[in-house]
């Protein structure tokens, strides 16, 4: 460590664990991948970590989300909603902050509905069927303008082969999940919130990545068209950036 | 009668919320005399969504018909949310301002 830069710019591994909220040697396993790199006073000493280095991390609420449903990787558990209803209070949070927010008062019911359908809709299908690890991914960045969710659930290919068994590919179920209304079908009822989200784009200034499997839907603000492409990275459940 | 939807949350995104919110407006809805309106206010409300909207205005609009009357609609998710459940259930709501 250079000491010319004050220590106060500095905190240990196990300060930067707990802000964190992730463990120690996961702390390590990121320094040794040069995900999250620390700095040492002297060879073989202890790590420390650059307060900088750390907000910058979190930042990159989008890679934190997509490392995770990508490869199950770890991420800051404050992302993290097991059950619904933490996920409630949260987008709360988010509600509420948006409102006194220049760039999101206009919006912010709208927002926080596109994401709370989207959410909610992790928890409705997956119940009961959760991979490994049961829950969301839900970060929020005001500044950017940015809302990032995340699931390893079972994807909507599968989750709309329950009433569409022709469906195939990813890029087919995408599409019907985004156009086709579904009836509700009691016991199993569908809020076909994704044909809302849909509309809600189209009207407003919102746009839309919306990833499941190798397939990746776009949407531009004010605008109902879908742009719907085949991608390189298969990822388990779904990965959305909403930004406004 | 009215129901006054705020005395459920003001943030209500979630089915199971919604369903819960339904279950438990069930006592009051006793008291809804045949042939009398049943008016939800939406006043106060900040998000409402499609999920939430699908577990208790569904089953109202399906028991009361042209009985059931909404108010205060104008937040904007309030909005768009009736409009895609007016699509899915080939239905309107009586809407008054």
């Amino acid at each position: 460590m250079n000491d010319n830069i004050e220590k106060d710019d500095f905190i240990t591994i196990s300060e930067a664990a707990e802000l964190l909220a992730v463990s120690i040697m996961t702390l390590r396993r990121w320094d040794e991948s040069g995900r999250l790199s620390s700095v040492r006073r002297k060879e073989g000493g202890h790590r420390y970590y650059r307060k900088k280095d750390i907000e910058v991390f979190l930042e990159d609420l989008f890679s934190l989300a997509k490392d995770w449903v990508l490869s199950n990787a770890e991420f800051p558990k404050g992302f993290y909603c097991q059950t619904s209803a933490i996920f409630l209070a949260r987008i709360t949070k988010m509600e509420t902050l948006m409102m006194q927010n220049k760039d999101a008062k206009d919006m912010f019911s709208l927002l926080t509905s596109v994401a709370g359908e989207i959410g909610n809709n992790s928890y409705d299908h997956n119940i009961g069927k959760w991979i490994d690890t049961p829950g969301i991914f839900f970060g929020y960045d005001l500044n950017k303008k940015q809302i990032v969710l995340a699931d390893r659930g079972v994807g909507i290919l599968e989750t709309l082969r329950g009433v569409k068994p022709e469906l195939k590919t990813h890029k087919e179920a995408l599409e019907v999940a985004f156009t086709e209304i579904i009836s509700s079908r009691r016991p199993e009822a569908r809020g076909n919130g994704l044909k809302y989200v849909r509309n809600v784009i189209s009207k407003n200034p919102i746009n839309l990545a919306f990833q499941t499997g190798d397939a990746k839907l776009t949407m531009q603000g004010n605008s109902a068209n879908l742009n719907i492409e085949n991608v390189k990275e298969d990822l388990r459940g779904c990965l959305v950036l909403i930004s406004y | 009668m009215t129901i006054e939807l705020r005395k459920f949350g003001t943030t209500l995104i979630s089915r199971q919320t919604g369903k819960e919110a339904f279950l438990a407006a069930q006592s009051l809805l006793k008291d809804v005399k045949e042939g009398e309106t049943l008016e939800v206010d939406f006043d106060g409300v900040l998000t409402f969504s499609p999920s939430w909207g699908d577990e208790f205005l569904t089953p109202l609009l399906n028991t009361y018909g042209d009985r059931l009357v909404l108010k205060n609609t104008s937040n904007l998710s309030v909005k768009a949310t009736l409009e895609i459940l007016q699509t899915t259930l080939g239905k309107q709501f009586k809407v008054i301002d």
